[in-house]
């Protein structure tokens, strides 16, 4: 090893790329426990080589390769490609480096910056990337920015992506603001926040002549780095990634004397990391479509199906079995009558006679038993056995008793429910969901109702990103000025008089019809009480959020075509917003039905009108029965008095 | 193990076509010949057998490697022709003109084998080697010099995207007669351009034009000259995409389309339109629709293939540096330039 470096050392301007290895979070458990990252089978070839080759490919001497889980695993592969002469390996040389006592993204540049390894101008890899990208011309623009720009420390390489776009993953949403030399001058992961609205600073349009705010974007995850960056993170360390880092020197930009850029790959240069299941499903997608040409799945070890199937070695698949959109590894036996459908079997499964898989990760040495059905987002661990005709939907399961093991969990001898911390929490059933919808790109319209529910609120943000966005309706409009001033009044306590006053005025400035004046209203109303914090006071703040706003109810359900309105208003809000409490619609028919807005009358005869297969309808029934029990509770009591 | 080092050199080769540090196909055929001169050179050989050995097993992780890539593979292959001549020539025992009745009574016995070791083999090999170099680097410009006897005064030529050879050979014919040229510019990747802007410098009348403007344009045009990635055993081509439907219109109209092609192109394969995943390469669909399309792309499944197959019966001439050429006759070409037991390797 000695050798080698000094060997390195001698040689001056190689070009040098940080390839992270881990990811170090709780992403890709179960299946992680067993299978580093870097390994984890992408049509049927381990991820790190698709990383390698597109380093090499894009003209990379020398590559660092950053471990510290599952170590030998992944050196024994580099050792079996070197040894094979893999593609890479004659242009590229690729060190590995073991530090197990890092814990963060962080850790391990600040470890190489103690190492003192890298020269010059480096190209800096989160896990799991696979991209087409040219570097060698990147390295070179990013050598022209530091020229002029000495501060200049990182070129981040972002792409151009569509909203809606499977290669874009909710959570990694970005806007940022550059100058005209494409300097980022603000930058905000939009993901994991639920703000609904953003702040710029002032002082970046005030220093600044020209402005764009970039909401187009995913993030490539591979970034141009200075040699000063690793010494930031040295100097700095609570940087545990690599947005810490980018927040940091934005905020003490004089403090740290670095600057950040980006680069906006266009064309046919593609970038992508697998971050979560979610982005393993877009990504495998892409490379079968072609999107990251050259790079492509192993044409030697695959075996390509009508639907878009991809089967490895050794594996059968009957007649009778249904297969879409789906890749299963090596040896995997499929048994008669089975259904895959957009689905990811590793190899050596077993599965048996009538089983049903959808949008599922079935890890190696599964066994699956007959009649049995893996949906929603299920992922299986090693070794795990299903038994027969047990029902999988949406959860993790592992072969392994986990450590916080609960009553309930045991599904069979070899499969154990596992529960990810957090999913406990107070907000259980929005952060389940969440989670189910970042564990895979289930279906076109699951995700246009996830859509649905941002849509409304994010409208405003909506009108920054979309450049082709429709001209605005004039009622949407007139909506998202209800809810703001409904909202501001509601946080400085006005005077409920003057909101109707505001909200009278707005009608008339937007021409809208009394029936959508109230429908509209309703719906406002309700829509902020689904802003509130979820928990246990949930239903206490949104009593008090309707008895403020009781002037403004009592002035718009007037009569009984208000009523119907909203009591449509309700049906909208509900069936738009799926992540709503169950109880929900009951609390707030009973409230206003208490509070006298709306008569009994209108509501069962309403009711009559919903389609009784409906979810809703299934929510509102509860309510309904009861209104029926008690009429005729009270109507028995009169006669028997 | 011992296997895998002996293929550095191949290796490097297939790696610095994959990096696209060789482009043209010109470079990607000295190369291999400057390969194989070394190997024969410097290799552990001892008689004429072991050395076919070494050299097909490279075709071979070619093939493998880089299944598309005809070029190196055909140069090598023609290199095994010339290793079997010269064995026959310097064993004595090659008979010129084997008739009929020479083949049907040859004994068993008399089949050369290649296995004896011969002293002058590697000279003369390497003397041979230095002339097919000569030949390779000088067949652009021959072909070039043919181009008066094909382009006459005033006349219309169309071509399709952009090939040094068809460059080369549009200009050479510049020199003695005034002509037009119109180019299709070739999308998705539009190198027409490229080479309108090329021909434009040189002094040629040239006009671009959409892809859908050819049939349009065909009625008026005299020949269309193009370049080819490959010449297939049948006489059809393995072109850029977007030459079908050109030749096809030139058809309609009667025009004929004349091929420019190095001998190195002419392969003895028969692949067709019919197996689009061992024939064709899909490129990103980039180029097609943006990535940046958004939620469409979820949708739908983008093709971009690179090659177009070329039926033969659309194809008037074939011209190398010998000559034209008629595609009816490329199975005799394909017997001059390779041995009938190399062609499947």
């Amino acid at each position: 090893m000695s050798s080698q470096t000094k060997d390195i050392t001698r040689k001056e301007n190689v070009v040098q790329a940080i390839i992270v290895a881990d990811t170090f979070g709780d992403e890709f458990v179960p299946i992680s426990d067993t299978i580093p990252h870097a390994l984890l089978p992408v049509l049927n070839k381990p991820l790190i080589d698709y990383t390698l080759e597109f380093l090499s490919l894009g003209g990379i001497e020398e590559t660092f390769l950053f471990c510290s889980n599952h170590v030998n695993l992944i050196k024994e592969h580099i050792n079996k490609s070197i040894k094979n002469v893999e593609g890479w390996t004659l242009t590229m040389k690729v060190n590995i480096i073991i530090s197990e006592s890092c814990h963060s993204f962080g850790d391990c540049l600040r470890d190489l910056d103690a190492k003192g390894l890298l020269r010059g101008d480096f190209v800096l890899l989160e896990p799991g990337i696979i991209s087409n990208v040219q570097l060698l011309s990147l390295l070179k623009k990013h050598g022209e920015t530091t020229k002029f720009d000495k501060y200049a420390s990182m070129t981040m390489i972002l792409q151009e992506a569509g909203i809606g776009h499977i290669g874009r993953c909710p959570e990694e949403e970005i806007i940022i603001a550059t100058n005209e030399q494409n300097r980022i001058l603000f930058h905000k992961k939009m993901g994991k926040t639920k703000e609904r609205k953003l702040e710029f600073p002032l002082d970046i349009f005030l220093e600044n002549s020209e402005i764009s705010l970039l909401h187009n974007l995913k993030d490539t995850h591979i970034a141009i780095c200075s040699p000063s960056v690793l010494p930031l993170f040295s100097d700095n360390f609570d940087f545990q990634t690599k947005d810490d880092f980018i927040k940091g020197l934005l905020m003490n930009e004089e403090i740290l004397e670095g600057t950040l850029y980006c680069h906006v790959l266009k064309g046919s240069q593609y970038g992508g990391a697998i971050t979560n299941w979610r982005m393993y499903q877009a990504l495998s997608y892409e490379l079968q479509n072609k999107w990251i040409h050259p790079l492509s799945s192993p044409r030697k070890r695959n075996r390509l199906m009508k639907n878009s199937v991809i089967i490895g070695e050794n594996t059968k698949i009957p007649e009778s079995a249904h297969i879409e959109r789906s890749v299963l590894g090596e040896n995997v036996t499929v048994g008669q009558n089975t259904r895959v459908e957009h689905s990811f079997i590793f190899s050596d499964c077993k599965i048996a006679d009538d089983v049903i898989i959808s949008h599922s990760i079935i890890g190696p040495h599964c066994v699956l038993n007959e009649k049995s059905r893996i949906t929603a987002g299920s992922i299986l661990g090693q070794d795990t056995v299903i038994e027969k005709n047990l029902f999988v939907e949406n959860t993790l399961v592992q072969s392994t008793k986990p450590d916080d093991f609960e009553e309930g969990d045991k599904l069979g001898a070899k499969s154990y429910r596992l529960r990810i911390s957090g999913e406990e929490d107070d907000d259980l059933i929005v952060s389940s969901l969440s989670c189910k919808m970042s564990k895979m790109h289930i279906q076109e319209d699951n995700c246009e109702s996830e859509d649905e529910i941002e849509g409304f609120s994010d409208s405003e943000e909506e009108e920054l990103s979309y450049t082709h966005s429709p001209p605005p309706d004039d009622t949407k409009l007139f909506f998202t000025e209800v809810i703001d001033s409904l909202t501001r009044g509601f946080e400085d306590n006005l005077l409920c008089d003057n909101l109707i006053l505001e909200i009278n005025s707005s009608r008339y400035a937007y021409n809208v019809t009394v029936k959508e004046v109230n429908f509209n209203v309703i719906k406002a109303i309700l829509t902020m009480s689904l802003r509130q914090p979820t928990g246990v006071q949930y239903f206490s703040h949104l009593s008090r959020l309707l008895s403020y706003f009781a002037p403004v109810l009592r002035n718009y359900i007037r009569n009984e075509n208000a009523m119907v309105d909203s009591l449509q208003a309700i049906e909208d809000v509900a069936t738009s917003n799926e992540d709503l409490k169950d109880k929900w619609v009951m609390f707030v028919l009973q409230y206003l039905y208490d509070k006298d807005y709306i008569t009994e009358e209108v509501i069962l005869s309403w009711f009559k009108t919903l389609e009784s297969k409906s979810n809703f309808h299934s929510q509102v029934k509860p309510f309904t029965d009861w209104l029926e029990a008690a009429e005729e509770a009270s109507s028995s009591e009169e006669e028997s008095d | 193990m011992h296997d895998k080092e002996n293929l550095s050199d191949v290796s490097k080769l297939v790696s610095d076509i994959k990096h696209k540090n060789i482009l043209s196909s010109l470079d990607i055929a000295l190369r291999s010949e400057d390969l194989l001169k070394e190997l024969i050179s410097q290799g552990q050989w001892k008689s004429a057998r072991e050395l076919m050995n070494l050299v097909k097993i490279r075709i071979q992780y070619i093939k493998e490697n880089l299944p598309h890539e005809a070029t190196a593979a055909n140069v090598m292959r023609h290199v095994l022709k010339v290793i079997r001549e010269e064995y026959e020539c310097e064993s004595k025992r090659k008979v010129e003109g084997q008739s009929l009745h020479q083949l049907v009574t040859a004994h068993p016995a008399d089949v050369l084998d290649y296995s004896e070791s011969l002293i002058n083999l590697k000279t003369s090999l390497i003397d041979h080697l230095t002339e097919y170099k000569v030949e390779l680097e000088s067949s652009g410009e021959n072909i070039a010099a043919q181009a008066s006897e094909h382009i006459h005064m005033d006349e219309i030529i169309l071509t399709v995207g952009k090939s040094d050879t068809v460059e080369k050979f549009l200009k050479s014919a510049a020199k003695v007669r005034a002509f037009k040229v119109v180019v299709v510019e070739a999308a998705p990747l539009y190198y027409g351009h490229k080479m309108a802007v090329s021909l434009a410098k040189s002094n040629i009348q040239t006009t671009v034009i959409s892809d859908a403007a050819v049939f349009a344009m065909m009625s008026r045009v005299n020949k269309v000259i193009i370049g080819t990635h490959t010449v297939l055993a049948n006489g059809g081509l393995r072109a850029a995409s977007g030459i079908h439907a050109v030749a096809l219109a030139a058809k309609h109209y009667s025009v004929p389309v004349m091929v420019l092609s190095h001998m190195y192109k002419f392969t003895p394969l028969y692949v067709g339109s019919h197996n689009q995943e061992a024939f064709n390469i899909c490129a990103s669909p980039a180029n097609v629709i943006p990535y940046s399309a958004g939620k469409i792309l979820n949708s739908i499944q983008v093709f971009n293939p690179v090659f177009d197959y070329v039926p033969p019966e659309l194809v008037t001439l074939l011209i190398s540096h010998q000559g034209g050429n008629a595609p009816s006759y490329v199975y005799r070409l394909l017997s001059e330039l390779y041995h009938q037991d190399d062609y499947d390797i």
